[in-house]
């Protein structure tokens, strides 16, 4: 390895000398040019010219004697190292060019000179030979001018004539590619000249067998001087001059950048490519650029190398991303030795978004002014050598073992991960990151293989750890390893293991890529935060008025660290707004803005080292005046009043404030920007993105852009077409969102036109209360609200169902349905009275507009289908007519309810399907993120009847085995308890027995249930004991014994078991 | 809309249908007072932010203004009705006489979502609804105020509107506007004040001291906390609150027998009420469910939270102790508890009597507009304690005199001074 760079050193040192000689030549070419300057004048800048062409300009001086007349620089001393040459006029000695070395140099071909710099000055002595042959003719003349030297003094014959000296190959190459140029170009006089030497290339017997199968014999060109004069003559003929220059020049440059197809070829490793890139940028800083061409192979060769090897990325990323981009990177690598691994997908999206918004012409000087933090990356193979390096290897088999296993050994994996050790190189290159970050927090993110395959699919499913990064270097370095160790590990959690398990990608090599990068923010008090962050996605999925369009976006903006943004908390709100209409806003009335603004803030706290939720009353109170732009962040709330605050009129003690970004949504170039970035990397990347964000009250940095991700629950659905009309319940396509809610067991169905009926106040409220009382009966998010105008209509109540947001809260779908009345069609409220609660708690909603033609609305299955709410909720007996209960699978023969929509056709249907099935799309690309949650149920009735074939009836007292809810239903998922259900006839002490013993079985299942799932709910088993009385009475939760819906199912217990 | 659907405007009707019986009014009175004086149906052209012009229909029902300029809020709803604007005027008439200020009944609104217009944009329905109606509107004629979702921001775009067209200041044009810019002090304190002031002269009723009483409270927003506070300066004890939970989606009762400490509790709950449960807990508050408040062993229970809280469900579970009953929500109880409680003997603080103070602070704000001169705090609320005191009089001697519930009392009062107004200016 040594001895190859030795080797490309020399190589690139003669390369750079003779780029000097070159340039010198240029030079003296334009000094001449100026015929009409100074004689002196010309012969002292040609003093100062010549010794810029040799090795050491520093000792050398220059004299040239014309005639009589010396010409030499002041204080030219006269020493042994010196090169001589004539300058010939007319085949005749007129002068001479002396060229001294002040100093003893190394030796080289020619005393301390070099073979090249002779000839160099040898070429010199001809031009000023021929200038002075020039100028006497001029001066006599006599001579028409034009006919002696027209050839001569072409630019490029002088190059030529240089190389055709010096380096006889590079000439050679140069005519070569000058032929094949000519002859692409289809210039046809060319084709004389390659005639003649194919022919001597080829002797007769094959030229007859050209059209056999046989390959052409390789014919090897060596072209001769005369066939070189020739090209470049019919050259001559048809460019200018110039042109004929910068192909030359361009050409050179190429040959002396050979050294770069190092990087399209997989064997060089990535440190070898990384010297390559040094070079080439030490070059190109001189401005010697690469032929289009090959600047296009060496740019996809780095695309490749570096980010990915998707064609699609690479056709995208060529056209912004330029050679010099890679510059700066390579400096910020860390990579082991033999490392050959890319920097992962979260990288490569950021790259490209940057290359994008800096260089595309669509882009304006606003969106140019974006700031990305700095970074440093680790290649994502980086993690092997780790593994290697502490004798890991085995753990990448990890993956293969058992989910529960997995799980199980998953905190000893972190815990073997955070004591491992990492090369030297790498902790030397992290050494290197702190140096340049110092103390300033830094996020250590995941960028994975499998990020980039996949893109959003598989966002988010690793972790990234905030650094407070304080104290002293070593300890800085210590907690910066441990972090990209946890990070490592996070591989081989059970999560994203079984997400890759169930998607079939478990054989893929996943690899991880590291990026090390600055927080954006500033230091207030104890604590590090930008002034806001945020998400922004280029397509609006919750709309919430019908004026905003989905490509209008959507923005989720949060002051503090952006993750609140990126989270759905429930308890929390960030602020949405559609960048493409700002001014239309979820929340209108002072109070409700003021309810759904943030009330907590994720900052860093330098003092602790450590990632904290904060009030941000608490910290408006404590730091207000000095946090960045906070004027504009926060609003004052005064008299059931929002006031943007003056500057010096808050007082951050006493007035009520809340965070509403009023200021920044009106008064500031954010929302024009954001909007900008989303509809340029849309328009560029030819997909919706999603990106992150975060302004550090000076500046808008962008921390990540990747295609728009879809969550399990949002992705576009397919919708199929082959559907008979008694199994489509409804059809919609206006304000359509994305998302797929499968098997919902119950319909609530309000009849628009019987509620509108209600003749008293009293009754319109009670079909609200009976809503509410439905949502805390029915199982959780898997029954749809249905029901006329705006659920939760405050003032008037015949509008829409007056409910509050616990009244629907466990809800999967909520409709809101728009009947004409008359002539009119009422507008309706896309949900927005709890809108924002309905989106942290993903609740789908849809408006349905029965009344248009292209849409179905099946009156007939919900009205027709038989309504159970008089056997639920016999209090609301009254209301049969309004509300209707329709258990989907009763009426349907075992058929679930299902709702498809998608944003990109404008669809929704509502349909009645085979439960856990698949709906039959044959025409739809669509990728599958669904979990299939058939095994929980199943598993959880095995292990019901498991209980029941073990328990002693006659021990225990119990008559009767039953269970339902959840498991019997075979909706359970991954949280879902097993309600069972015991009819005991024992006694106190039998009851206290049989309660031990389940509970023992209750924590068991528990535990299993956590190794299977992750999730641990302290107990799975929900006992119901029903005694005789309950039985005979009907009462507790007996009435679930043959109940109409829901009914619990008896399970034999031990030697009762059915014959 | 079929014939048999619910209809607030029949609604209101019917109840004044039944005081009418009661003052044995004759039809000519009847006549009047069933309907509006004076309806306004307008369009509104508002040039929207994409250069386009959508045309917003909005009204003004005056429903009678014997007594005074007409004085009622404006709502922007996307599914108002002309009926609802008639009911709730009507509402505002009986409600401005029965605390005996010389004001009379009016509603307005606009068809529109707030949520689908941008600022701007509304900004122009609040101007073109005034350019509308500037000439029957005035500070003498007809005063608006912000209701169902109009703020008052809305209120004070409206204003300069109406003043840039009137060539003059005007600032007792609206009320609701903030302090500073023509709002009154004392606003927030108002109702929940004006419960208490009814509540002690019900005690003085009574003949019991109000340091021996104690109270139970649904709620504890600002009309709770207010009267609580005021509560507690006159000795009496409030042992029970309940209020929502936003993370459970539940409410709560918070119990404390000593009395609950209206500081400490305001210290650990949010803006909108929401009492911190593990911190009161510590404190040493018992957590019962939400609806607990209403048994409570108590003198006086004060629904002061949601409509429709004390049903024919619940009604039996208040306690024999219970003497008064104050509304301070609008409409909390429901026809058949109300019956109920009617039999019980309880004393009911009517809405229409309990809620007064926030209308009566409103027309306060007018005044003080209308001279120019604004009063501290102090003067507001003494003016207040005067016209509730006064209001509670005269409703409690009808009720006592003629054998009435409270709550016809005060419905008879009001449509009385009403009718009398009327017959004063010879209209009737």
């Amino acid at each position: 390895m040594k001895k190859k760079n030795n080797i490309t050193d020399d190589l690139i040192k003669s390369f750079l000398e003779r780029e000097k000689e070159l340039k010198c030549l240029y030079q003296i070419e334009e000094i001449l040019k100026k015929s009409n300057s100074d004689q002196d004048q010309i012969y002292s800048r040609i003093l100062e010219a010549i010794p810029l062409g040799f090795q050491y300009p520093e000792v050398c001086s220059v004299r040239i004697t014309i005639g009589t007349e010396i010409i030499e620089p002041k204080g030219l001393t006269e020493t042994r190292w010196v090169l001589k040459t004539d300058i010939p006029v007319q085949e005749k000695k007129a002068g001479e060019i002396s060229v001294y070395y002040s100093k003893e140099m190394p030796r080289e071909d020619e005393g301390p000179f070099l073979k090249h710099e002779k000839r160099l000055l040898e070429a010199i002595a001809d031009r000023l030979g021929s200038s002075i042959l020039h100028k006497r003719l001029r001066d006599a003349e006599a001579v028409e001018l034009g006919q002696e030297p027209e050839e001569e003094s072409h630019e490029w014959q002088v190059v030529l004539n240089l190389l055709r000296h010096t380096d006889k190959n590079l000439f050679i190459s140069l005519s070569e590619r000058m032929l094949n140029h000519l002859s692409w170009t289809g210039i046809s006089e060319i084709e004389n000249i390659e005639l003649d030497f194919s022919k001597v290339q080829l002797d007769a017997d094959e030229g007859l067998n050209r059209e056999s199968n046989r390959p052409d014999k390789r014919r090897k060109v060596e072209l001769s001087e005369t066939v070189c004069e020739q090209i470049f003559k019919v050259a001559a003929k048809h460019y200018t001059d110039q042109t004929i220059l910068d192909y030359l020049q361009r050409w050179i440059a190429d040959d002396k950048l050979k050294f770069l197809a190092h990087i399209s070829n997989r064997n060089f490793n990535l440190s070898e490519i990384i010297d390559a890139i040094r070079r080439y940028r030490d070059i190109a800083r001189e401005g010697i650029e690469l032929s289009p061409v090959a600047r296009e192979g060496v740019l996809v060769s780095l695309i490749r190398r570096f980010f990915s090897s998707q064609l699609n990325y690479i056709r995208l990323a060529k056209n912004y991303v330029r050679n010099n981009d890679f510059f700066d990177v390579v400096d910020r690598i860390i990579f082991t030795k033999d490392s050959h691994g890319r920097l992962g997908g979260k990288s490569a999206g950021l790259f490209l978004a940057e290359a994008i918004i800096k260089k595309s012409e669509d882009s304006s000087d606003l969106l140019r002014s974006v700031k990305f933090p700095r970074s440093w990356h680790i290649t994502s193979d980086v993690i092997l050598g780790f593994l290697k390096y502490n004798n890991m290897d085995e753990v990448v088999e990890q993956k293969y073992k058992e989910i529960n296993q997995i799980r199980q050994e998953y905190p000893y994996v972190i815990q073997t991960f955070k004591n491992g050790h990492f090369p030297p190189e790498v902790v030397q290159g992290l050494s290197m990151v702190l140096d340049e970050f110092d103390e300033r927090p830094l996020i250590v993110r995941s960028s994975s293989l499998l990020e980039d395959s996949l893109g959003a699919a598989f966002s988010g499913k690793y972790k990234s750890l905030f650094l407070a990064n304080q104290g002293s270097k070593q300890h800085r370095l210590e907690a910066l390893i441990d972090a990209i160790a946890e990070v490592y590990s996070s591989i081989f959690g059970p999560d994203p293991i079984e997400y890759r398990a169930e998607r079939n990608l478990l054989d893929f090599a996943e690899e991880m890529g590291i990026i090390i990068q600055e927080v954006v923010g500033k230091k207030i008090g104890d604590y590090f935060l930008p002034a806001f962050a945020g998400v922004a996605f280029s397509r609006n999925d919750f709309r919430w008025s019908p004026r905003i369009k989905r490509e209008d976006g959507l923005m989720r903006l949060v002051p503090g660290l952006g993750t609140r943004a990126v989270d759905r908390i429930s308890e929390d709100y960030p602020v949405l707004i559609a960048p493409g209409q700002p001014g239309l806003r979820v929340n209108v009335t002072a109070e409700e803005i003021v309810y759904y603004s943030p009330k907590k803030i994720d900052v860093i706290n330098l003092k602790t080292n450590s990632f904290e939720t904060i009030d941000i009353k608490d910290l408006l109170k404590k730091h207000g005046p000095e946090l960045p732009l906070v004027n504009k962040i926060i609003s004052k709330f005064e008299d059931d009043h929002l006031k943007k605050p003056l500057a010096m009129s808050v007082d951050f003690e006493k007035d009520d404030l809340a965070v509403t970004f009023d200021g920044i949504i009106n008064d500031s170039d954010l929302i024009k920007q954001v909007n900008g970035l989303l509809k340029l990397l849309e328009n560029k990347l030819e997909s919706s993105v999603d990106i992150e964000f975060a302004h550090d009250g000076e500046d808008f940095y962008l921390l990540q852009c990747r295609p728009q991700s879809f969550n399990e629950d949002s992705a576009p659905a397919a919708i199929p077409k082959n559907i008979p009309d008694e199994k489509v319940v409804f059809s919609a396509h206006k304000y359509i969102s994305n998302g797929r809610v499968p098997d919902l067991t119950h319909i609530v169905y309000v009849d628009p036109q019987k509620y509108s009926e209600l003749g008293s106040k009293e009754d319109l409220i009670a079909v609200g209360k009976a809503v509410g009382e439905l949502n805390k009966l029915l199982p959780k998010r898997q029954f749809i609200l249905m029901g006329p105008g705006r659920w939760g209509s405050r003032g008037d109540i015949k509008l829409g169902v007056s409910v509050s947001y616990s009244d629907i809260n466990n809800t999967a779908v909520l409709v809101e349905i728009a009947k004409k009345k008359g002539n009119y069609m009422p507008d309706l409220s896309f949900g927005t009275h709890f809108f924002q609660d309905l989106v942290e708690g993903q609740i789908r909603y849809l408006p349905l507009y029965p009344d248009n033609v292209k849409n179905t609305f099946n009156e007939r299955f919900l009205l027709g289908s038989k309504s159970i709410l008089a056997d639920i909720l016999p209090k609301y007996s009254s209301l049969s007519d309004v509300i209707r209960l329709i258990d989907v699978p009763k009426v349907t023969g075992g058929l679930v309810f299902r709702v498809l929509m998608n944003a990109d056709l404008g669809e929704a249907l509502g349909i009645l399907d085979e439960a856990g099935k698949e709906t039959d799309v044959d025409d739809v690309e669509i990728v599958d993120i669904e979990i299939p949650s058939k095994k929980y149920w199943l598993w959880r009735l095995r292990m019901a009847e498991q209980i029941a074939s073990e328990l002693d009836p006659d021990r225990f007292g119990v008559a009767g085995f039953y269970v339902f809810g959840s498991t019997k239903n075979a909706t359970a998922g991954l949280k879902s308890d097993i309600d069972i259900m015991l009819h005991f006839q024992g006694t106190k002490q039998q009851r206290k027995d049989l309660m031990t013993w389940l509970e023992g079985w209750s924590l068991c299942l528990d535990e299993i249930n956590y190794l299977r799932t992750g999730y641990r709910i302290g107990g799975l088993l929900d006992v119901h004991i029903i005694t005789d009385d309950d039985i005979r009475d009907r009462t507790s939760y007996a009435v679930k014994i043959g109940a109409v819906t829901d009914a619990a199912r008896e399970i034999p217990m031990k030697g009762k078991e059915r014959a | 809309m079929t014939d048999k659907s619910f209809n607030p405007f029949e609604m209101a009707q019917t109840q004044f249908d039944s005081i009418a019986d009661k003052l044995d009014l004759d039809e000519g009175t009847r006549e009047l007072l069933r309907y509006n004086q004076r309806e306004y149906h307008v369009s509104i052209p508002v040039r929207m932010d994409d250069g386009t012009v959508k045309v917003f229909r909005g009204f003004r029902v005056q429903h009678n203004d014997s007594r005074g300029p007409a004085k009622g809020g404006i709502r922007f709803h996307p599914m108002e009705t002309i009926n609802t604007v008639r009911a709730l005027a009507m509402w505002m008439t009986w409600k401005c006489a029965v605390v005996d200020i010389p004001l009379g009944g009016a509603k307005g609104g606009v068809i529109c979502d707030p949520h689908n217009l941008s600022a701007r944009e509304q900004e122009g329905i609040c101007r073109g609804w005034i350019r509308q109606l500037s000439r029957d509107l005035g500070p003498l004629n007809d005063v608006p105020a912000p209701d169902v979702m109009t703020t008052p921001q809305h209120m004070l775009w409206m204003l300069d509107e109406f003043e840039t067209i009137r060539g003059s200041k005007l600032p007792g044009f609206i009320t609701g506007k903030p302090v500073g810019m023509g709002g009154s002090m004392g606003r927030t304190e108002a109702t929940g004040y004006g419960v208490i002031f009814n509540v002690r002269e019900a005690l003085k009723e009574l003949k019991i001291p109000p340091a021996d009483t104690t109270a139970s409270i649904q709620g504890f927003g600002n009309v709770a906390q207010y009267a609580i506070e005021l509560y507690n300066q006159i000795w009496g004890k409030v042992v029970c609150v309940s209020c929502w939970d936003q993370k459970d989606q539940i409410s709560y009762s918070f119990k404390k027998l000593d009395g609950i400490d209206l500081v400490e509790l305001k210290g650990i709950t949010d803006r909108f009420g929401g009492i911190d449960k593990k911190k009161a807990e510590k404190s040493g508050y018992e957590i019962l469910p939400g609806d607990a408040w209403i048994e409570q062993e108590v003198d006086i229970l004060i629904p002061a939270a949601l409509e429709n809280q004390i049903t024919g469900e619940n009604v039996g579970r208040i306690s024999d102790k219970v003497k008064i009953i104050a509304e301070g929500a609008n409409g909390p109880t429901t026809p058949d508890a109300d019956k109920e409680i009617s039999s019980r003997k309880i004393f009911m603080i009517p809405d229409l009597l309990a809620n007064a103070g926030g209308v009566t602070c409103s027309y306060f704000e007018q005044v003080q507009c209308n001279m120019n001169y604004f009063w501290e705090k102090d003067e507001v609320l003494g003016k207040l304690d005067t016209k509730i005191t006064n209001a509670f009089n005269a409703v409690n001697g009808l009720a006592k005199s003629k054998k009435l519930y409270m709550r016809d009392a005060a419905y008879v009062i009001a449509v009385g001074r009403v009718v009398e107004a009327c017959r004063e200016r010879g209209w009737v």
